[in-house]
């Protein structure tokens, strides 16, 4: 503490023996630092704020390290004009030695996704029309919203770990492409249901009474005025379900299997499918050298799947938002 | 409480005979609405039941019982299948990272709130909501490739510490990377919601805005910052992919911070492939992902107990 004030009676002799010079944007910036160390206080309020902006730039830094360290090995493997580079890598399934491109991942990603949205999309959105629509608020409502909410906390892995022991085992479905995108759907449900129920609680409850006053049924009412005016939320949380469990491997290791082709079947050995989270996992867990790179592509591919999904998802938002208000 | 649903169900039954044509949709549709709401909140019991039946061979069975969750020695070739190591991973893997991203996000979150410049703000949270979106096997390349080498080359050395660099440490490190985004973004919108005549009045007493921000919106913002760690509590001891890529896997109690570890969802991600067909060892993972499920609802109540507080000190409800 003491240090400290020295160093203020030190920057005062400082402030007397020189001029300030005239102008200048040094000059300025010395005035504005001098200004801050003042007092005692004002000047652990100036090093203060200096420290949380230090703390935010620590946040932000793994981003860029991560994006450079993804794009750096990962672009010549999508954009080149290599073997098995450029419009290959998405173009060419792998060879037996996994030389080649990613066109089961990618696929298998889209399928997987398809499922999942096939069976997750009608139960959340159906839920939520119920709790906010018809159901009155008490237990039913508030055991529906508890629900959701500890789904969204669950580990992804505990997913895996259920689909396994019920859809694969229990159900004897079997790996492949239904166990996954069921596992999925059902990661899906939390997030789709929450952010429903919201858009829905946007819904002016005016134009539901002009629907009803009009002698329109609560059912025709529901879908053909409240539900449209909700479709821009509901879109958006759909796509943020989907970014969120795009990039998920843990459930799809035990549910999904992993197969160089397409699935060619929809239950049995046939339908195993294979998903770019799980191929970077697999590549990079690989002695191979040659497979680091693919599994940097994968990753871009990966990373520009889930950021142009979630990118959607931010525009629609905030065009509702304007829209709204 | 049945006398009611009983007679619910009469009278809806009474309904549906007298209404005709539109009417008649009407009232299925109300009942065909209900079964898809009660579904999807039964996979939640769905999921909780078959982790009970998975693993309640493990607990009826004279080789495990409810002694598994403290015994430390994990051997599935001579049927010891004590999951205390896993616990005790977790757990020190999650309070590092929680001890790195607390602060720093807590920081994080004070300047975005109070300090940071009006243009600068929504591209930082821009940003820091991407991170978010980033799946956890690219952060776990990113860590396998670029944090551990240098743990192990530059920060070990300089330790005086032999490390790989897969370590406890690479761990907290990379989990705290990934819990940083939700707390900045969650304790962002409690310090937001804090009313400005918080603000206003500190600052008329006298005080620095560095002095506000610190004592009076942070200690109104407590709930929600609250809730934001119990969240990433949460979120830490399920990760899986990030985490079991960087923390070496080996089967030890760690002791340093350079030390390998075995967390919970790794040891379910590694083995239950092999595990499959031996009936107590496969039943002893289901009880590892048992024990993590229950540890995540709690999370959730704790989450959801602190957000009541906060509205209760708001006088919401």
């Amino acid at each position: 503490m003491s240090s400290q004030t020295r160093q203020l009676e030190q920057d005062q002799v400082f402030k007397e023996e020189i001029p300030p010079p005239e102008d200048g944007r040094l000059a300025l910036i010395i005035r504005y630092l001098k200004m801050q160390a003042r007092t005692k206080r004002t000047l652990s309020d100036f090093l203060f704020k200096i420290l949380l902006a230090i703390c935010i730039l620590v946040i932000v830094a793994p981003f860029f390290m991560v994006l450079v360290q993804v794009l750096s090995v990962g672009i010549p493997e999508v954009f080149g004009s290599g073997p098995g580079q450029g419009l290959e890598f998405f173009g060419t399934f792998p060879g037996p030695g996994l030389e080649g491109g990613i066109r089961n991942a990618i696929v298998g990603t889209i399928l997987l996704m398809v499922v999942a949205c096939m069976i997750g999309i009608p139960l959340s959105v159906c839920g939520a029309v119920y709790i906010t629509e018809y159901a009155k608020p008490g237990t039913v409502t508030s055991a529906i919203e508890f629900a959701a909410d500890v789904m969204a906390g669950i580990p992804s892995i505990v997913f895996g770990a259920f689909g396994f022991a019920f859809f694969v085992d229990f159900l004897h479905i079997g790996m492949g492409l239904i166990a996954g995108g069921f596992t999925l759907a059902f990661m899906m449900i939390p997030t789709v249901l929450r952010t429903t129920q919201e858009a829905l609680k946007q819904v002016p409850m005016a134009l539901r009474e002009a629907s009803l006053a009009l002698g329109a049924t609560k059912w025709t009412t529901t879908w053909n005025i409240t539900i449209r005016a909700a479709i821009p939320g509901i879109i958006t949380g759909i796509l943020l379900a989907v970014g969120r469990v795009m990039g998920e491997t843990a459930p799809l290791i035990f549910t999904a299997g992993n197969t160089l082709g397409v699935p060619t079947s929809v239950t049995g050995g046939g339908s195993w499918v294979a998903s770019l989270p799980y191929t970077v996992w697999s590549y990079i867990t690989d002695p191979r050298e040659y497979l680091q790179a693919k599994a940097h592509g994968a990753a871009l591919v990966l990373l520009l799947m889930v950021l142009a999904v979630d990118i959607i998802a931010n525009i629609i938002l905030r065009k509702l938002t304007r829209r709204v208000v | 409480m049945s006398q009611q649903i009983k007679e619910d169900l009469s009278q809806f039954i009474r309904e549906l005979r007298s209404a005709k044509g539109s009417a008649r949709i009407d009232l299925l549709g109300r009942f065909g609405l209900l079964i898809p709401a009660l579904a999807s909140s039964a996979v939640i019991v769905l999921i909780l039941t078959f982790l009970w039946y998975e693993s309640a061979l493990i607990f009826a069975s004279p080789e495990g019982g409810m002694g598994i969750i403290v015994n430390p020695t994990w051997n599935p070739n001579r049927d010891l299948y004590g999951i205390a190591i896993f616990i005790a991973g977790s757990f020190m893997c999650t309070i590092l990272a929680i001890g790195i991203a607390v602060p720093l996000g807590m920081a994080g979150a004070l300047f975005l709130s109070e300090f940071c410049p009006h243009r600068l703000r929504g591209p930082i949270r821009m940003v820091i909501e991407m991170m978010a979106a980033i799946p956890s096997i690219v952060y776990g390349l990113w860590a396998y490739l670029v944090v551990t080498p240098w743990i192990g080359s530059v920060l070990a050395p300089a330790f005086g510490v032999e490390s790989n660099g897969l370590s406890l440490l690479a761990g907290g490190i990379i989990l705290a990377i990934m819990l940083l985004p939700t707390i900045v973004t969650v304790s962002d919108d409690a310090l937001q919601s804090v009313p400005r005549t918080l603000r206003e009045a500190s600052l008329a007493l006298g005080a620095t805005s560095t002095e506000t921000a610190r004592k009076v919106v942070m200690g109104a913002a407590m709930p929600g910052i609250g809730a934001a760690v119990v969240l990433s509590l949460g979120r830490a001891v399920g990760e899986t992919m990030a985490v079991l890529m960087v923390t070496g896997n080996a089967l030890q109690i760690p002791f340093s911070l350079f030390d390998p570890t075995y967390v919970m969802t790794s040891i379910i991600t590694n083995q239950l492939g092999y595990a499959f067909v031996f009936p107590l060892w496969r039943s002893a993972l289901f009880a590892v992902a048992l024990v993590l499920l229950l540890m995540s609802i709690s999370f959730t109540i704790m989450a959801k107990l602190f957000i009541r507080w906060g509205m209760k000190t708001r006088g919401l409800r």
